[in-house]
């Protein structure tokens, strides 16, 4: 049975498909081509008919690298052209974009799928292989050989054919009516129900999504290269030679990926409200892995390349961290984190895929470094102790312990599954982490320190002494006063950290004194260390003394036992105009607005002088959410106020839920928004009492005139004159009551200001009193919002360091290209 | 032997260390039954109760969330938890809940939920869904 599809435009995906086959087939010719460049060149060094071989087979390499690159520009266009034109009948459109995303957000719903992630990390592969291409000169083959292997993996990833009933891959182009089963697909039409995507996540429609995967994608990818050549090395028996080419590329690796993943940790602060830049979620820490294991690699290859010692730890270091990235695509791809991650994707399929794709590189390197074991340059050599490339080593090893602390606690998921057991992660995972991952910090940063004063070989020891005896004087100077300021003076280990820190930055400084002199070749270490031991700073004190200043004194009900065991409550309720007092701040919720799909709640936070009673401080915090009113759920984002030394950190924890409103509709009377009268009898002077104050009838008015209605000579029209007290407010009203030609009239007055109505019914002339009605409006219950606060001290320290880690890097690439070019 | 040789020996003997400390820090775990026997947190896995009312008044107490949970034998118990109703919580599918007995109460110290969100789930909304009789 077929179906004519109405309205589809099938000609994209399937384009879209081609290049797909063409990436894979292209990437998987170029890896045999390129691999059989290499042998044969190998086979002749001097020239000869392998050589004239070696060209031929490197000219097909070339021309499918190139046209692997064609294809996946392809992909990447068809699959834009798909969402940015809301082709909803293909899967990937409509479950990643909607009609009303901008289109900025358009480029970040591009790579929120599994899908677009992987063509992200292709076309970044893709990039760097044409600068091996063009710049590789005697290195092409062999590394090219590498990275289009792991090319072919990828492009493996979106073919999406039923191969023996077993789906390889996903593929961003499948169409909507083949992911999904429904019966309105048996409609030639069903296009035309489908008014809209899915959209994007509201967490991911942030600036920082724009930015953050392709940087931190850009980093994944360019681990491969060093750990290319590290194949080329071994397999081409360059055992020295592809340490020098590989530094640069290294360190341009350690700098794209820690920038990655620091946007994604600012991201996380200024988006996210799990209060905080830095969770140890297994994915954070799957992405932070093969950076410290390729930040320990670039140390030990220099200690190499200036000593010869560590070889063996230097090409294991940078194998590993490629594994690594493997590793963490797993975690993060395969739906092994189930339960213990809120971030990760789902699984799409490709759980043994990516096992076969992390275990072939696996087994490829363990082979390579056993096949060549005996030839490797390790020496027999003792380091001495006080020497730098020794504590290289040390520093690079703690560091490899830290991660394996880091992959132990990650990989519980992956142990349960490959045993059977049932291990849950550790209850207070941050607590887990830091208790752990502090102590390797202080090691690491001392290192970081002394080192920079040691020389290669052997060092002075008494020289060596007596400059790093100033350092660490200073240090404790130093130290002693930042304790103090910054408030970690409660724990031993902070102290240690903040002390070692400091001694680094300290050190370090020194050593930046002196290559400002004119020793310029250090200054990228010295400045990178410097950044790395502010980063932890920084990270220290605004972690452990981050306050939540939202804390909720009032509240209870619930038994003095849950209140015991559960303070502090950190969320506090605010109703709309009323201060409370929080810390040092007078917090006003001002009232909300709406924006698009957020809404906005405005939080006036003012810092009063309490002898003067002067404002300090004044500013509005915006914390959003977003309101789904047929969910019941809202999604709120934080807004920050950034100071130089603390930031205020606000967000909603709960808020009303919007009502719709329904319209006004027919036959709808006045009296439907008030509440049922109350019924007085009443007399001039009365005093009549009402939910929000009272009224006094003043007077009567017996020639009182209703507009447009002539009173005619036997007509009877009174008017009460009624004066309603509230909130030291006065209104007046004047019902009428008006009898005309035999029948009763009343004209009611409404008080709009106070919600009020009031009706003048009957005259009782027997009794002497009158009727009057009183209605009011249903009360309007208070607009409130929970919000939690937090303040982050000297977080700044943190994002700084960051940015001057990253400084070093940039300029430790510039000295090592510059040292490869001269030699 | 040489020194890099026994520093490595060292790291190696650490590395194990950390991994076995590692797994004693570890948690485990269990159901409402388990928990009623032990002092220490552990996971608990179930499904909300949608049929009991969860309760959650910020104008009486902002901190106070408390709801019906039944673990994976089916077992039920009231979980209290210090802080506010997590967005989404009514359409979860599966709680992980850290945290332990107390009293009658299991107070959670950190809940983590899977939900069919519109995000990640295959749910079509269609804007007239019945307005046609589906031909096959």
């Amino acid at each position: 049975m077929d179906i004519q599809f109405v309205g589809e435009n099938l000609l994209p995906g399937k384009l879209g498909q081609f290049f797909v086959i063409l990436s894979f087939c292209s990437a998987l010719l170029a890896t045999i081509s390129y691999y059989f460049a290499t042998v044969n060149k190998n086979k002749s060094p001097l020239g000869g008919e392998f050589n004239l071989l070696a060209a031929s087979w490197q000219r097909i390499g070339r021309i499918a690298f190139l046209l692997n690159l064609l294809a996946i520009i392809g992909i990447g266009s068809c699959l834009f052209y798909i969402i940015y034109n809301h082709l909803f009948e293909y899967h990937y459109a409509w479950a990643h974009s909607s009609k009303t995303l901008p289109v900025y957000y358009i480029i970040s719903s591009f790579w929120e799928g599994q899908e677009g992630s992987f063509w992200l990390w292709m076309f970044w592969q893709g990039v760097l292989g044409s600068v091996i291409f063009w710049k590789g000169k005697s290195w092409e083959g062999s590394v090219m050989t590498t990275v289009m292997f792991s090319q072919t993996f990828l492009a493996s990833m979106l073919i999406g054919i039923e191969i023996f009933d077993i789906r390889i891959g996903s593929s961003p182009f499948i169409l909507l009516r083949d992911a999904i089963e429904g019966p309105i697909f048996s409609r030639p039409d069903y296009l035309s129900l489908i008014q809209d995507g899915n959209g994007l996540n509201p967490l991911l429609q942030n600036y920082w999504m724009v930015i953050h995967p392709p940087t931190l994608f850009l980093g994944f990818a360019s681990m491969i290269i060093p750990f290319a050549y590290a194949i080329a090395g071994l397999w081409e028996k360059r055992y020295s030679e592809w340490v020098k080419v590989a530094l640069p590329w290294a360190l341009f690796a350690v700098m794209i990926l820690g920038t990655g993943i620091i946007m994604g940790s600012f991201w996380a602060y200024e988006a996210l409200n799990f209060g905080g830049f830095w969770a140890w979620d297994p994915v954070e820490n799957a992405s932070i892995i093969p950076w410290l294991t390729l930040i320990a690699a670039i140390h030990v290859l220099i200690a190499y390349k200036n000593s010869g010692h560590s070889y063996f730890t230097a090409t294991f270091l940078v194998l590993i961290s490629f594994f690594m990235v493997l590793y963490a695509s797993f975690l993060t791809r395969s739906g092994i984190l189930g339960e213990t991650s809120v971030h990760a994707f789902t699984d799409l399929g490709m759980f043994w895929h990516l096992v076969i794709y992390m275990l072939t590189f696996l087994f490829l390197s363990v082979g390579l470094i056993i096949y060549r074991w005996k030839e490797l340059p390790i020496t027999k050599k003792d380091e001495e102790t006080y020497s730098r490339e020794f504590w290289l080593f040390i520093g690079a090893l703690i560091l490899t312990i830290a991660c394996v602390q880091i992959i132990a606690t990650t990989s519980i998921p992956v142990f349960n599954a490959v045993f059977g057991t049932k291990v849950a992660p550790p209850a207070d995972v941050i607590k887990h982490y830091n208790k752990w991952q502090v102590p390797f910090a202080i090691v690491i940063a001392m290192i970081s320190a002394f080192s920079q004063f040691l020389k290669y070989k052997n060092t002075d020891i008494r020289k060596f002494f007596i400059s790093i005896a100033v350092s660490l004087i200073a240090a404790l100077i130093v130290t002693a006063i930042a304790v103090y300021i910054t408030k970690v003076y409660n724990n031993a280990m902070y102290i240690l950290l903040t002390y070692a820190s400091v001694f680094s930055i300290i050190a370090n400084a020194k050593i930046l004194g002196e290559a400002l002199k004119g020793k310029w070749k250090l200054a990228g270490s010295s400045v990178a260390h410097i950044g790395f031991a502010m980063l932890l700073i920084g990270a220290l004190v605004a972690a452990a003394t981050s306050k939540t200043v939202s804390i909720n004194n009032t509240g209870g009900g619930f038994g003095d036992e849950f209140a015991k065991s559960n303070d502090p409550k950190e969320n506090i309720l605010l109703y709309k105009d009323e201060p409370i007092k929080m810390d040092r701040y007078t917090v006003t919720y001002r009232g909300d607005s709406t924006e698009g799909v957020n809404t906005y709640y405005r939080v006036n936070y003012q810092v009063i002088d309490e002898k003067t009673g002067k404002i300090k401080e004044n500013f509005d915090l915006y914390p959003n959410a977003q309101q789904n009113a047929k969910m019941k759920q809202i999604i709120a984002s934080p807004d920050t106020r950034h100071y130089l030394f603390h930031d205020i950190y606000t967000h909603v924890s709960s808020v009303p839920l919007k009502e719709e409103t329904h319209a006004d509709h027919e036959g709808h009377t006045d009296e439907e928004n008030y509440e049922k009268p109350v019924i007085h009898e009443v007399n001039v002077g009365d005093t009549v009492r009402y939910r929000d104050g009272f009224m006094v009838v003043k007077a009567i008015n017996r020639n009182a005139s209703i507009q447009n209605i002539p009173v005619a000579s036997g007509d009877v029209a009174i008017g009460m004159q009624v004066e309603v007290n509230t909130e030291g407010k006065k209104y007046t009203a004047e019902p009428v009551y008006l009898l005309k030609g035999g029948s009763l009239y009343d004209f009611g007055k409404t008080v709009e200001e106070v919600g009020l109505k009031v009706r003048f019914t009957n005259v009782y002339p027997d009794r002497d009193k009158l009727e009057l009605q009183v209605y009011q409006k249903p009360k309007v219950e208070k607009t409130w919002i929970v919000m939690k606060a937090i303040e982050f001290p000297y977080i700044n320290l943190f994002w700084g360091g960051t940015i001057i880690m990253v400084v070093g890097f940039l300029l430790s690439i510039f000295r090592r290209n510059k040292e490869n070019k001269t030699t | 032997m040489k020194k890099s040789s026994i520093v490595g020996i060292v790291i190696i003997a650490i590395a194990i260390c950390v991994i076995i400390s590692t797994y004693a820090d570890s948690s485990t775990y269990g159901n409402f039954t388990d928990a009623r026997d032990t002092q220490s947190e552990l996971h608990v896995v179930g499904q909300l109760n949608k049929e009991k009312e969860l309760f959650y008044k910020p104008q009486q107490d902002a901190n106070y969330f408390a709801f019906y949970m039944k673990d994976n034998k089916g077992g039920e118990c009231k979980v209290v938890f210090n802080g506010t109703k997590p967005q989404d919580f009514e359409r979860s599918e599966q709680i992980v809940l850290t945290g332990k007995m107390v009293g009658n109460e299991f107070h959670a110290s950190k809940i983590l939920m899977k939900c069919p969100s519109k995000y990640t789930k295959d749910q079509i909304e269609v804007t007239e869904a019945n307005a046609v009789t589906v031909k096959s």
